[in-house]
């Protein structure tokens, strides 16, 4: 059964990727040097920069999964879609949890219009109208068809999101708005983002495949279920 | 040529409907004339003037009242059935979104033109040197509004949810068009020239195109049983 070898290769992933999360915290408090300017509230970068990596990175897969299953009407794909954007959403939540908490102390307000930010709360309404549409038919065929159109036209929209947000900033500049460009970065810096860039990512195709194989199995077993009363 | 006939056999029936109903022009229209009222009250022209803002309240009365009108574009064809005949019939898809949409062009087009005037009235605003240029700017937005308006008003009338989900797909994939449309018209009520808009209009353009074009591939799977 494919679905065994899934599950098994997701709790190994997750498995990777929460130790891979432990060494990071222990990268992050103990061994990567604190940031000159902005002092020790930087290290939450190596948290929030590997979540909105795999928040967009997610949503790649639900805008991808999508077009294939209204192209392809296969089941699997619509779930796939799904898991991935259940796993996309919570690590959205997790941007705009850490940002503001970080924008607070660096930038002296929780809240900026900064593109990267507004994008983000974009995306978690994005996901959020993704998931209501699903719940809110009473085909549930219907429901995953919606479901799949709002991921493929947010997926489309999102680059002139992008440009159009980019292009407001610049009409608004602020003063001292610190940015971690990645070559000015430090090479222990460096190396910390990197392993939580790679513990985010694995963590997260986990908890995708695990929730991936529960869906394929609570569809199976609803199947059987019909069957049997009939 | 069959293709284009379709179009405008959608597009007339709508429009006769509404020229007979006159429910969602109305509802647009008042809704528009009120906000506009409201909005005066809502401005202490002791701390700002009114046409410094003018823009973004034209705007955002055009998203809030269209909505209103284009979230009930499916409604009274759900009645009796009539839409799944539209659907049986031979007429492609596509050909449906487009005749559709064009009629909810030109509903929110009288709109958008009546918010202009309307606030042009109550804000004593001046159109600039180039009144063209803002019903361009707002011929292009609305139509990139509409476009993803139609769409998403078929998917929120077929939920139980209905029309209350409709903002909360569509705000999301209007910010291009809020923030490109009310740079421009701000820019050409403050009299600037028209090489600073270009761009914005272009983009504006950029938006309408994908909405259209998105919408008419997506439409068939919003609509299919």
């Amino acid at each position: 059964m494919p679905s065994k070898k899934l599950r098994l290769g997701g709790s190994v992933l997750a498995i990777l990727g929460v130790l891979g999360i432990l060494a990071l915290h222990w990268m992050v408090f103990f061994w990567t040097p604190t940031e000159a300017s902005m002092g020790i509230i930087q290290r939450i970068f190596y948290i929030h920069v590997p979540s909105a990596w795999v928040a967009f990175f997610a949503f790649g897969i639900v805008a991808l999964c999508s077009a294939m299953y209204l192209w392809l009407g296969d089941e699997r794909l619509d779930q796939a879609a799904s898991s991935a954007a259940e796993g996309g959403m919570v690590f959205t939540t997790i941007v705009l949890l850490t940002g503001p908490l970080w924008g607070r102390i660096a930038w002296g307000t929780f809240w900026t219009w900064e593109p990267r930010l507004t994008l983000t709360l974009l995306l978690w309404f994005i996901y959020l109208g993704y998931f209501l549409v699903r719940s809110s038919t009473e085909n549930p065929q219907r429901g995953k068809r919606f479901a799949a159109v709002v991921g493929i036209v947010g997926a489309l929209d999102i680059p002139l999101i992008h440009l159009s947000v980019v292009w407001f900033r610049s009409l608004h500049p602020t003063p001292v708005v610190m940015k971690p460009e990645g070559p000015t970065l430090a090479p222990a810096m460096l190396a910390t983002l990197g392993v939580g860039l790679l513990s985010f990512t694995l963590l997260f195709l986990g908890v995708f495949l695990q929730r991936y194989t529960l869906a394929v199995a609570t569809h199976l077993a609803a199947v059987r279920e019909r069957r049997s009363q009939t | 040529m069959t293709y284009l006939r379709q179009i405008y056999a959608i597009l007339w029936k709508d429009l006769l409907l509404e020229l007979r109903t006159r429910e969602r022009i109305a509802a647009m229209g008042a809704f528009a004339v009120l906000a506009g009222l409201l909005f005066n009250f809502s401005i202490d022209q002791t701390v700002v003037r009114p046409q410094d803002i003018a823009a973004g309240l034209i705007w955002m009365t055009l998203v809030f009242g269209g909505l209103l009108g284009i979230g009930r574009t499916f409604h009274l064809e759900a009645q009796d059935g009539a839409f799944q005949g539209i659907l049986t019939s031979p007429t492609p898809k596509d050909a449906v979104f487009i005749g559709k949409i064009t009629a909810n062009f030109v509903l929110l087009y009288i709109v958008a033109l009546l918010v202009v005037g309307v606030f042009t009235l109550f804000f004593g605003l001046d159109l600039g040197r180039h009144p063209g240029m803002v019903a361009l700017a707002l011929a292009l937005g609305s139509l990139g509004f509409v476009a993803l308006g139609t769409l998403f008003s078929a998917v929120s009338s077929s939920t139980h949810m209905g029309e209350t989900l409709l903002p909360i797909l569509v705000f999301p994939l209007l910010v291009p068009m809020v923030i490109y449309g009310v740079s421009a018209t701000g820019r050409l009520l403050a009299g600037r020239p028209i090489a600073e808009v270009a761009g914005n209009l272009r983009m504006l353009g950029a938006f309408a195109v994908l909405a259209v074009g998105v919408g008419s591939v997506m439409f068939r799977y919003v609509v299919e049983e």
